[in-house]
C-alpha cells in the first residue's frame, strides 16, 4: 500500500494523466480517438447528461470527451487532477459550494474576460444575477451556471389521499407520518445518508431547519449545540422507518426507491422529479406529487462547468464548449428536468405550467437554504457525515459524535489558517 | 571466486527495478511523512515527527486500527480454517481432485474491485441478491452493508470468499508433501483422521503455515478495493481499516504529509506483525524459519 500511495504522490500528474486516459479511453466511443479531445468531468443526474451531450455536440470540429460519474467520485477525481495541476481535465463540473476551494486553491481560471466577450454571442445577460453571484469568489466569476437545484419534498399522493393524509408540514408531523405508512415491503420514507454530499445535504436541512446552524459568524461550528442535537436525534428517530440500506444511499439510491414503489415520501433533489414520471424507468408514474419541505431551510445548490487553470486547450474554445451548451434554446430543452438559471426560461409561464413540479420547486427556493460559504466545507463534511452516521446507527450517542465532528472541524480550519 | 562475483551482475535489472519502483517511492513517502503538506495550498513545511505524533494521538487513526486488526483478523483465521478444511476434504478425496481444484480457485482469479461489485449485488438491500430470495419468502434479513456489525461481518466474508481458495491451494500443495510413511505408521497405530491432521500433518506443514499465514496477513491489511466499493468505511466508521483512512487523509483532505505518515506506520505495524506471527509460531524453535 505504501509504495503504491507513494508511487502516486511522486509523479501524481503522470497517476492522474494516466487514470483519466484510461478512463477517456474505456467511455470514448469507437473511431473517437483525437490528440485533442476536451476532457470534461461531471457529476451526473439526467439534466447533467443532457448538458455532458450538448457540450459533445457544441462545436463541429472539437471533439470533447465526457466522463460522468456520482459526485463524490466526480470530485475525487477532479480533486486529484487539479491538486497535482494536471493538464488532463479541461472542464470540471462544480456546485455552489465545491467550486469555492477549487476557487481559493488558484486551480479555476477565472472567466470575467471571457463572459464580457461573449456577452452578445451566447446572451449571458439573461442568467440572473443571483445564479452569477453564486459562482464568484474574491469578486471573479468561475463557474458558467447550468442549473439551479433545490430539494423538494416528495410524497405518494395516492398513498396519503387513500389514508386520508396530506403531507407534512413539519418535522414532527413527517415522524409521525413515516412510522404510519411504514410497512415490510415500502417503507415510511428515504434516506439518503452516504458521505459526504448526499448525507451532508440531508442533515443540512435537519440542522437548519429545526433552528440550528453550522458555524457562528467566527467560522466556529455550532452544529454540536442542543440545537443540533435536537435535529440529529430528529434524523435518527425518523430514519428508524428509512428504507434498506439508507446509510449507503445516495441520490440515485433514493430515487430508484422511489420510482420502484418501496418508499412513500423523503427529501430529494427537483432534477429528480422529471424521473418519478418516466415510463420506462417509473412504476409510480402520476403518482408521485411534491411539496416545499417541512420547515424549509433545505439545500438549494446551483451548479456549473469551469475551466481548469492548467488546461492547454485554448480557453476560448473551451468556453464557447459551455456556453454553447447552457444557451437559451438548450435550457429551454432541459426545464423538464431541472430548474434553469436563466430568466428568460424560469420565468417562461408555458413552461411553468408544463412542468408538474414546478410550483413545488418555485415555492421551496423561497424558503430553502444554501450550504455555508465555506470551501473547506466539504472536507469537513467528511467529519461531520460520518459522525454523524456513527451517531444514527449507534456506535456513538448523538452529543458525543457531534463534538468529536465539532473538534475536528475545528482542527482542520485552524490548520488553513482560520481563527488567527 | 570470479564466477560468483560475476553473478551478482544477474542481479542489477531486478534491483534496478526495485529500486525505482519500490525503494524511491518508499524513500519519498518517508520524506514526506515529515511535512506539514496540504495539496490545495502547494506549499511544504517541516514538521519532523509532527505528522505521527498527530496520528498517534488521532482517535481516528486508533479506531480505525482496531477495525483494521478485528477484520484482518477474523477474515484471515476464516481462511485459514476453511482453507484448511477443504485442503484436508480434497487430499482425502480419490476422484474429481483437478476440477474441484480448479473451480474453487475461480474466485480469486477475479479482480478484487470485479469481485466486490459482483458482492455489493449480492448483498446490496432490497434488490440485492440475498434479499431478493429471502423478502420473497416474506423473510426480512439485516441491513448486510447498512449496518456496523452486518458491515463489518459482510467486508470478513467478501474476503474469505475470494482469499480461501488460496489458502487452499497452498495447503493443498503442502499437504502432499508430507511424509507417507509418518502418516501410514499412524494410522497402523490406529490414529483418526484428526490425530493424523493435528499430530503429524500441521507440525510438519508449520513453514508453509506460516508462510501462508504472513503473507494473507500482509495482503489483508493492504485490504482496500474490496472494502470501498462494498461499503466505502461506512456506515460511519464502521469499515474503516487503515488503508481506507489513509486514502481519506491523502486524496480526499489532500494532507499527503499525514497521509504518507499513516503509509509509513502500516509498514511497520505490518512488518511487527509478522515478526511476531513468526516469533510465536516457532517460539520453541528459534532458527527454523
Amino acid at each position: 500500500m505504501l509504495p503504491h500511495l507513494a508511487c502516486l504522490l511522486i509523479d501524481r500528474r503522470r497517476a492522474t494523466a494516466l487514470l483519466a486516459g484510461v478512463a477517456g479511453w474505456l467511455s470514448l466511443p469507437s473511431g473517437a480517438f483525437a490528440a485533442d479531445a476536451v476532457q470534461m468531468i461531471s457529476h451526473r443526474y439526467p439534466a447533467l447528461e443532457f448538458y455532458a451531450e450538448r457540450m459533445r455536440e457544441a462545436l463541429p470540429d472539437v471533439e470533447v470527451n465526457t466522463q460522468l460519474m456520482p459526485h463524490d467520485k466526480a470530485m475525487e477525481l477532479a480533486n486529484i487532477a487539479m491538486s497535482s495541476k494536471a493538464d488532463t481535465v479541461d472542464i470540471v463540473y462544480l456546485n455552489d459550494s465545491t467550486f469555492l476551494s477549487f476557487a481559493k486553491n488558484g486551480w479555476l481560471r477565472p472567466l470575467d474576460d471571457l463572459f464580457e466577450k461573449y456577452k452578445e454571442e451566447f446572451g449571458l445577460d439573461d442568467f440572473t444575477e443571483s445564479a452569477l453571484d453564486t459562482f464568484r469568489y474574491d469578486g471573479h466569476l468561475y463557474v458558467i451556471p447550468h442549473t439551479i437545484n433545490t430539494q423538494l419534498f416528495f410524497y405518494r399522493k395516492d398513498l396519503l389521499d387513500e389514508a386520508g393524509k396530506s403531507p407534512p408540514t413539519n418535522f414532527e408531523e413527517y415522524k409521525a407520518l413515516a412510522a404510519e405508512m411504514n410497512s415490510p415491503l415500502r417503507a415510511g420514507t428515504i434516506s439518503c445518508l452516504k458521505p459526504v454530499d448526499a448525507g451532508l445535504n440531508e442533515m443540512h436541512w435537519y440542522i437548519n431547519g429545526l433552528g440550528g446552524a453550522w458555524f457562528d459568524d467566527d467560522m466556529k461550528p455550532v452544529f454540536n449545540n442542543e440545537a443540533g442535537v435536537n435535529a440529529i436525534t430528529m434524523l435518527g428517530e425518523i430514519t428508524a422507518n428509512a428504507q434498506r440500506g439508507f446509510t449507503s444511499a445516495a441520490n440515485d439510491e433514493c430515487t430508484i426507491a422511489l420510482q420502484q414503489d418501496v418508499a412513500v415520501m423523503g427529501m430529494q433533489w427537483a432534477s429528480r422529479a422529471a424521473a418519478m414520471d418516466d415510463p420506462e424507468k417509473s412504476n409510480v408514474v402520476g403518482k408521485i406529487d411534491w411539496v416545499a419541505p417541512p420547515d424549509g431551510h433545505q439545500r438549494v445548490a446551483a451548479d456549473g462547468y469551469a475551466l481548469s487553470a492548467f488546461s492547454k486547450q485554448d480557453p476560448e474554445t473551451l468556453f464557447k464548449i459551455i456556453a454553447t451548451s447552457s444557451n437559451e434554446a438548450n435550457m429551454r430543452e432541459a426545464a423538464s428536468m431541472i430548474l434553469p438559471p436563466r430568466r428568460s426560461v424560469l420565468n417562461d409561464p408555458e413552461l411553468q405550467a408544463a412542468n408538474r413540479h414546478y410550483p413545488a420547486s418555485l415555492a421551496s427556493l423561497e424558503i430553502g437554504q444554501a450550504f455555508p460559504r465555506l470551501p473547506e466545507f466539504y472536507e469537513v463534511g467528511e467529519f461531520i457525515t460520518r459522525r454523524v452516521l456513527q451517531a444514527i446507527t449507534g456506535e456513538m450517542e448523538v452529543k458525543a459524535a457531534l463534538d468529536a465532528a465539532a473538534a475536528e472541524t475545528e482542527e482542520l480550519l485552524k490548520s488553513r489558517g482560520y481563527y488567527q | 571466486m570470479h564466477t560468483q562475483r560475476g553473478l551478482w551482475l544477474f542481479l542489477v535489472p531486478s534491483g534496478l527495478v526495485l529500486t525505482l519502483v519500490l525503494l524511491y517511492p518508499l524513500g519519498y513517502a518517508i520524506y514526506l511523512s515529515f511535512f506539514n503538506y496540504y495539496l490545495g495550498a502547494g506549499e511544504r513545511t517541516f514538521v519532523g515527527l509532527g505528522n505521527y505524533a498527530a496520528l498517534l494521538t488521532d482517535e481516528r487513526f486508533w479506531s480505525s486500527l482496531g477495525k483494521t486488526f478485528l477484520i484482518v483478523g477474523s477474515a484471515v483465521s476464516l481462511e485459514f480454517v476453511l482453507g484448511l478444511a477443504v485442503a484436508f476434504g480434497l487430499y482425502k478425496l480419490t476422484f474429481g481432485v483437478r476440477t474441484l481444484n480448479l473451480l474453487l480457485f475461480l474466485p480469486h482469479i477475479i479482480t478484487p474491485v470485479v469481485a466486490a461489485l459482483f458482492l455489493r449485488w449480492v448483498f446490496m438491500g432490497r434488490w440485492g441478491l440475498i434479499d431478493g430470495i429471502l423478502i420473497s419468502f416474506n423473510i426480512f434479513p439485516p441491513d448486510w452493508l447498512g449496518s456496523p456489525g452486518w458491515a463489518r461481518m459482510t467486508a470478513v466474508l467478501a474476503d474469505a470468499w475470494q482469499f480461501t481458495p488460496f489458502m487452499i491451494l497452498v495447503l493443498y500443495a503442502g499437504l502432499n508433501t508430507v511424509d507417507h510413511s509418518q502418516i501410514e505408521s499412524a494410522q497402523m497405530d490406529g490414529a483418526g483422521n484428526w490425530t493424523i491432521l493435528t499430530r503429524i500433518m500441521l507440525p510438519a506443514l508449520r513453514p508453509l503455515i506460516v508462510f501462508v499465514l504472513a503473507i494473507r496477513t500482509m495482503d489483508a491489511f493492504r485490504f482496500f478495493d474490496s472494502i470501498y466499493v462494498l461499503t466505502a468505511g461506512g456506515p460511519g466508521t464502521a469499515t474503516e481499516t487503515i488503508t481506507l483512512y489513509t486514502y481519506a487523509l491523502a486524496f480526499r483532505l489532500l494532507e499527503v504529509g499525514k497521509g504518507s505518515a499513516l503509509g509509513v506506520l502500516t509498514l511497520l505495524i505490518v512488518a511487527a506483525l509478522v515478526a511476531l506471527l513468526i516469533l510465536v509460531i516457532y517460539r520453541r524453535e528459534r532458527g527454523a524459519f
